[in-house]
């Protein structure tokens, strides 16, 4: 049996969940140059917005059909006001601060965030079963379920969204103009405090969109799934180039694809046989990025923002 | 920083009559409620507490203070003393050179801040302020006048703003403090010794405080005292005598690094030393990277992994796969520093050339793959190399010229155990390392690196070569901390691969490195061993707090950031560029604010 | 006034230096104050209490907690109060040396409980040894803890004072191995761990066993742990033609695969060890884990009604985590370390030695000594200082609840 297809196929929705995620990074570090490395926490609580949905709120026996869009609500809810209070009341006050002092927040936001749900949210002290949509299709030798196509549609949709609001709406062309060169932007009337908070918000839903699509694909959530997550995207988001948010998606997918064909085909390459399996994925994953970095250090698709290192 | 967001005073010292406190209180009541208030507070120390002895510290004995009580007793006295040098008592006007109210204010809140916590303490975990004796309300009202007192001062500017400026202007320090009259340099070496006995009589109450409400008080006190030493314009005084007898600090330092050992009955302290010794020197050499050469690197931790898994295979351990090969200590050190300036530079002279949070991430690759490689690499998914997860077991301990390092030994009456040795050993390497920074950051290449960090176009154009330096500060850097590695190897008996990643909730990790340096001051030598003690005892010490001891801490780094972005202990460079709009180091994002770009922090 | 000043610094100076060794003193009265009724002594437990493994870390404190207070209500040592002191390693071994020199700093202590890891026990391990100081971990299995490196030709105690009531992976992986071949009549497995000392050590063993049977293993694989996404691994356990798949790890992976593989329309069984033996392996996997199977030291828990006991006071006290996997193991190892003390009371006349030095390695020996029936089976050590039960039972996952399906010993499956 060839099971190349489903192996990519297996890659593509795992990149296309990295892309979801990778974008809340391209899109804050593209306007303030920050590594929001709590994004993977956003993510995670984003899953726990929606199953709180779920579970409290809707009644149950809801149908699958009106229950996820509504989950889809309440996880970007909690997102986005999460990471809209943490621009608001940690990175903001640290605008004019040393470089690093933000990420040192970072860190303590993540940690925080990860134990406020392990103690406060019942029975998160250890995975949680979250709804799934499991029915199998079987599309030639690829076989793929239904949270699989809400992850693609999902992810599909959502770029070309996200893509016509960047490039048509008045918010979307300030945003690019802070990006390019924050204090003309500033001078030509743009509220920029206001652009960021956008970004993250915009990062914030994306995240919730991929926390819904993790919870439905895998059938549980808890408070640590939000760490490897996240190093992945951001992974993504630089090797696509970041600050560009088609280069998030297609690094996302990249990366996915090589992370995945990696743990299937390595070990049958001769001499390999013991640096194959899953175990050793992501070592590719880092080599790919480290050698696309070496040859085009500005990412697969280029930043969109001017070098300013 | 609060004091930059002053505009500059007129002159210092001007007391028009129309002065006056926050609270309305004739200035001498004020002043003597603060020191009744602060003899008070002191004396409330010796009452009982709480009925039972539950609480830790046993707080139930009339006349004679425990635990927590200790720490406010200090602090009454601190307030008191810096009372009556507000009254001018001669021989105590050194502690208040420009007579401002600030120190008065913070020890006040010290003092407050310790027993209130103290006293809640007890109510919440005994459940209830039934638990409370008498004492304990006296000891929070006692501790409640000085404050009171501190705030009835005559002070600049209330009633002008809002309250919030107001309680601004008591905390400030004064835009300038009288020089000190000139002394001679015994008296200046005498007063760097008494600092320095007190200073180690300081850290090593707080290392060996035995339950996290004592280490929690212990840090109020620290805190406010040394902020208010701050705002007297002390701290400034004494790093002048510093800057003035330079060697002879560093003496004094390294000195009562080896005395902290011989103040020790139990061994688990020098345990807490020595593992807080080799976080600090990685974080030493961390700072040299990051700090100096301004490279963020994400991966850190694994240099430290390199020189530990080198150490252990060249231990003698039978755990090795090369078994049989035991080489002695000097040997394996240079080999683990060896083998981590050889990866240092097999990593950083492909990806040095990238820019900015390129290389980041790639360092944050290189730390995940040397973690995921020693795991794999155990003879069945790799290599056989590393034993994989269950790692190098049973490393022996160093014998240094028949210097057993694994058992106690007697030395002039006071016995050293197993990490005490250990812990002698890293204050070497410590020593070593610090002379590495210092002389590397006052040389040429030093320059260099700091040149590279503010600006890489100009500082190439100015005939740098960019790439050249920053590979040396990169392999420096790894270089020392494999250094620390093998040491560490050998403290904890084996190595694995688990305590090598990226984040995690307990040091050393590359996260955690990164906040020692962050935290502490970057570009300092003092400020990322400041900062790795207290990142280790943190977590340590908050345990009290049982599952809620991470949240604690994630909240702790947070408010941290917020309130001093620059780092405990600020690069004087630094904090100038800091409090600089328009300087390069300050992105610029600065101008996306409304607000002015100096910050908030000190509110 | 220079020389008032400094006059007024040195006293400043004595007084706090006084204040500093006041308080030592008080401290080590304080003690001696505390004992006017009944010796307390003190059991130290090290565990993962926070972040990663808690869960399970946590069983092990809780699990410890109750025995303390079964001794202490039933008054099992006459004059003697034990008390229990939990701390946290992390999972990280330089953090449980930490621990370990904090027990054995502590003049009151007897004897520990932990770790879960095994990592984190070979820190340990030496300090103990260097105290005297008995260490019984409820969790670890690798072999090499009490037979040596050479544990497989050349069998040799390392130390004398570290016990387990944790079977070897020898054992368990070579019973399930019997049971998957003989009991289950599968005759090809494919074998993944998730490269941690546990999961690693038991897919090793159950591979070589295996194939000893006569069974084909047709793939291995190992993956991470943290890992969420097996959609790779899935794809090539469906191409291999496994008719089973034996899992060596915790169960938040397992759970994830178990899901993954279902639903991938392979419906072929995980089998793993105890470290999946929980309830939350069937919440977090649902449906997908209905015939799954693990196996577990001791005989079921419903057969002893101490055990069953025993798990109506973990859930009556509204105890944190998850006794599934450890409690049980945690509760006889804190047990054993009480009986010993009773032992050394008993042959000194009724009163436990007052010298701490002394009590220790009389506990140790007593620990070596063990013979009682405990909640997993009988409890008591071999030469190596392993626990003599070998009795194993295999559990099934039926109708979303384990039931046991299979008793005995590695030997009885050949």
């Amino acid at each position: 049996m060839n099971t190349l297809p489903q192996q990519l196929a297996n890659g593509l929705l795992l990149g296309s969940m990295y892309g979801l995620i990778a974008i809340g990074y391209t899109m804050v570090y593209g306007i303030v140059q920050l590594i929001n490395f709590a994004h993977g926490e956003i993510f995670m609580t984003g899953a726990f917005g929606a199953l709180t949905v779920y579970f409290y709120i809707l009644p149950d026996g809801t149908s699958m059909a009106l229950a996820v869009p509504l989950m889809l609500l309440g996880g970007a809810i909690v997102a986005i006001l999460i990471a809209v209070g943490a621009e608001r009341f940690a990175y903001r006050p640290l605008r004019g601060a040393p470089r690093l002092a933000p990420l040192i927040t970072a860190i303590g936001l993540s940690l925080a965030l990860q134990e406020v749900v392990r103690n406060f949210y019942p029975g998160a002290d250890r995975a949680r079963a979250f709804p799934g949509l499991d029915t199998t299709h079987d599309i030639g030798s690829v076989t793929i379920k239904d949270a699989d196509i809400f992850l693609i549609l999902a992810a599909v949709l959502c770029m070309a969204a996200l893509a016509l609001f960047v490039r048509r709406s008045r918010t979307g062309r300030a945003m690019q103009a802070t990006a390019q060169d924050p204090d003309t932007a500033q001078l030509m009337g743009i509220d920029t405090n206001r652009i960021i908070v956008i970004a993250f918000a915009i990062g914030g839903f994306f995240a919730a969109v991929a926390a819904v699509a993790y919870g439905l694909k895998y059938g549980n959530v808890d408070y640590r799934m939000g760490f490897l997550m996240g190093l992945k995207a951001f992974t993504a988001a630089v090797l696509g180039g970041i600050g560009n948010i088609y280069g998030a998606m297609l690094g996302g997918v990249v990366l996915g694809i090589a992370e995945t064909l990696a743990s299937a085909y390595i070990d049958e390459i001769p001499g390999m046989s013991q640096l194959g399996g899953q175990s050793w994925a992501n070592v590719w994953a880092f080599c790919l990025l480290i050698l696309v970095l070496l040859f085009r250090p500005q990412g697969l698709l280029g930043e969109r923002v001017a070098d300013r290192a | 920083m609060t004091e930059t967001t002053k505009p500059p005073a007129p002159d210092a010292v001007p007391t028009p009559p129309a002065l006056r406190g926050l609270i309305p209180l004739p200035a001498a009541a004020a002043r003597a409620l603060l020191l009744a208030g602060g003899i008070a507070t002191a004396a409330s120390a010796f009452l009982a507490w709480t009925w039972t002895a539950e609480f830790p510290g046993d707080l139930t004995i009339n006349g004679y203070p425990g635990g927590l009580q200790w720490l406010t007793f200090t602090a009454g006295v601190l307030t008191a003393l810096f009372a009556l040098a507000s009254y001018g008592i001669r021989g105590l006007g050194w502690l208040l050179p420009a007579r401002n109210n600030a120190p008065l204010v913070l020890t006040a809140l010290g003092g407050f801040a310790v027993t209130w916590f103290t006293v809640i303490a007890i109510s919440a975990e005994l459940g209830g302020v039934v638990n409370l004796e008498p004492g304990g309300w006296i000891a929070a009202i006692a501790s409640l006048l000085p404050l009171l007192g501190a705030f009835a001062l005559p002070q600049e500017k209330t009633g002008t703003d809002g309250t919030k400026a107001a309680l601004k202007a008591y905390i400030a320090k004064p835009d300038r403090i009288p020089a000190p009259q000139a002394t001679s340099g015994w008296v200046q070496r005498a007063v760097i010794t008494a600092v320095t006995i007190i200073g180690l009589g300081v850290f090593t109450y707080g290392i060996d405080t035995e339950y996290g409400e004592l280490f929690v008080g212990y840090l109020f006190v620290v805190t406010f005292a040394m902020w208010a030493l701050h705002t007297a314009g002390l701290l400034d005084r004494f790093s002048q005598l510093i800057a003035a007898n330079r060697s002879f600090t560093l003496a004094m330092g390294f000195a009562a690094a080896i005395a902290f050992p011989f103040t020790q009955t139990d061994d688990h302290y020098a345990n807490i030393g020595v593992n807080i010794l080799i976080f600090g020197t990685v974080a030493l050499g961390l700072n040299i990277v990051v700090g100096l050469a301004g490279l963020l690197d994400l991966g850190y931790v694994a240099f430290l992994g390199v020189g530990a898994y080198t150490a252990a295979l060249v231990s003698g351990s039978e755990f090795s796969t090369i078994s049989g090969v035991h080489l002695p200590f000097w040997a394996s050190a240079l080999a683990g520093a060896a083998a981590s300036l050889v990866f240092g530079v097999l990593i950083g002279a492909p990806t040095l050339r990238l820019r900015g949070d390129y290389l980041a991430i790639v360092t944050l690759g290189f730390g995940e793959i040397f973690r995921i490689a020693v795991n794999n690499m155990d003879g069945d998914s790799g290599p056989d190399v590393t034993n994989g997860p269950n790692g190098i077991a049973n490393i022996p301990d160093l014998n240094l010229l028949g210097f057993n390092f694994g058992q106690a030994h007697d030395i002039g009456g006071f016995t050293l155990g197993r990490f005490a040795n250990y812990y002698l050993l890293m204050v070497l390497i410590m020593a070593i390392v610090v002379l590495v920074y210092t002389r590397a950051a006052d040389s040429r290449i030093g320059r260099s690196w700091i040149a590279i960090r503010e600006d890489e176009t100009a500082a190439t154009a100015m005939g740098i070569n960019g790439f050249r330096v920053k590979l040396v500060a990169f392999a420096l850097g790894a270089a020392l901390a494999g250094l620390a590695g093998t040491v560490s190897a050998h403290v904890t008996y084996s190595v694995v691969p688990t305590p090598y990643q990226f984040a995690g909730s307990t040091p050393p990790n590359s996260a955690f490195l990164l906040a020692a340096v962050v935290l502490g001051g970057m570009g300092t030598v003092a400020g990322p061993l400041l900062g790795a003690a207290l990142l280790y005892l943190l977590p340590e010490k908050l345990v009290f707090l049982q599952d809620k001891s991470l949240l604690a801490f994630g909240i702790a780094l947070i408010l941290l950031m917020r309130f001093r972005p620059e780092g405990i202990i600020a690069n004087r460079r630094r904090q100038l560029e800091f409090h600089e709009t328009g300087q390069l180091d300050v992105p610029k994002q600065t101008t996306l604010t409304d607000e002015p770009a100096v910050t908030k922090a000190g509110a | 006034m220079r020389q008032r000043s400094l006059v007024i610094l040195t006293s400043v100076l004595t007084t706090g230096a006084l204040t500093l060794t006041a308080c030592g003193s008080r401290d080590d009265s304080g003690d001696k104050s505390g004992d006017s009724g009944a010796t307390t002594l003190t059991i130290g437990v090290d565990a993962p209490l926070s972040g990663e493994n808690s869960t399970t870390g946590l069983g092990i404190q809780y699990g410890a907690q109750i025995a303390v207070d079964d001794a202490n209500k039933n008054n099992w040592v006459p004059g003697v109060k034990f008390k229990l002191k939990a701390l946290d390693d992390k999972a990280q071994p330089a953090t449980g040396q930490s621990n370990a020199t904090t027990f054995t700093g502590d003049k009151t202590a007897v004897g520990a409980v932990g770790p879960l890891n095994s990592g984190v026990a070979q820190t340990m391990q030496q300090v103990f040894a260097s105290a005297n100081m008995v260490q019984i971990s409820p969790a670890n299995t690798a072999p090499e803890l009490t037979q040596g490196k050479n544990w497989q030709t050349d069998k040799k105690r390392p130390f004398k004072t570290y016990f387990r009531t944790a079977t070897t992976d020898e054992l368990q992986g070579s019973f399930a191995a019997g049971y998957a071949y003989n009991g289950l009549k599968k005759k090809k497995a494919f074998v993944v761990d998730d490269k941690q000392t546990y999961g690693a050590g038991l897919a090793k063993i159950f591979n070589e066993q295996f194939k000893k049977f006569g069974g084909k293993v047709v793939g291995t694989d190992h993956v991470n742990t943290g890992d969420k996404d097996f959609g790779s691994l899935v794809t090539k356990i469906k191409n291999s033609g496994a008719d089973l798949l034996y899992y060596g790890g915790q169960y938040d992976e397992s759970a994830l695969i178990t899901k993954q593989l279902k639903d991938a329309g392979v419906k072929i069984p995980l089998f793993g060890g105890d470290g999946m033996y929980a309830s939350t392996y069937i919440e977090a996997a649902g449906k997908a884990a209905e015939g799954d199977l693990v196996t577990a030291i001791g005989v079921p828990a419903d057969t002893l009604p101490a055990a069953k006991q025993f798990i109506q006071t973990y859930k009556d006290k509204g105890y944190k985590g998850d006794y599934g996997a450890y409690g049980a193991y945690a509760y006889d190892a804190t047990t054993a370390i009480i009986k010993a003390v009773k032992a050394a009371a008993d042959a000194n006349g009724g009163k436990v030695p007052t010298d701490i030095n002394d009590l220790r390695s009389k506990v140790v020996d007593g620990v070596q000594k063990s013979d009682f029936e405990g909640l997993t089976g009988k409890v008591s050590f071999d030469q190596y200082g392993d626990t003599t039960n070998k009795q194993l039972t295999v559990y099934q996952v039926e109708k979303g609840a384990w039931k046991a399906v299979e008793t005995g010993t590695p030997d009885d499956l050949q």
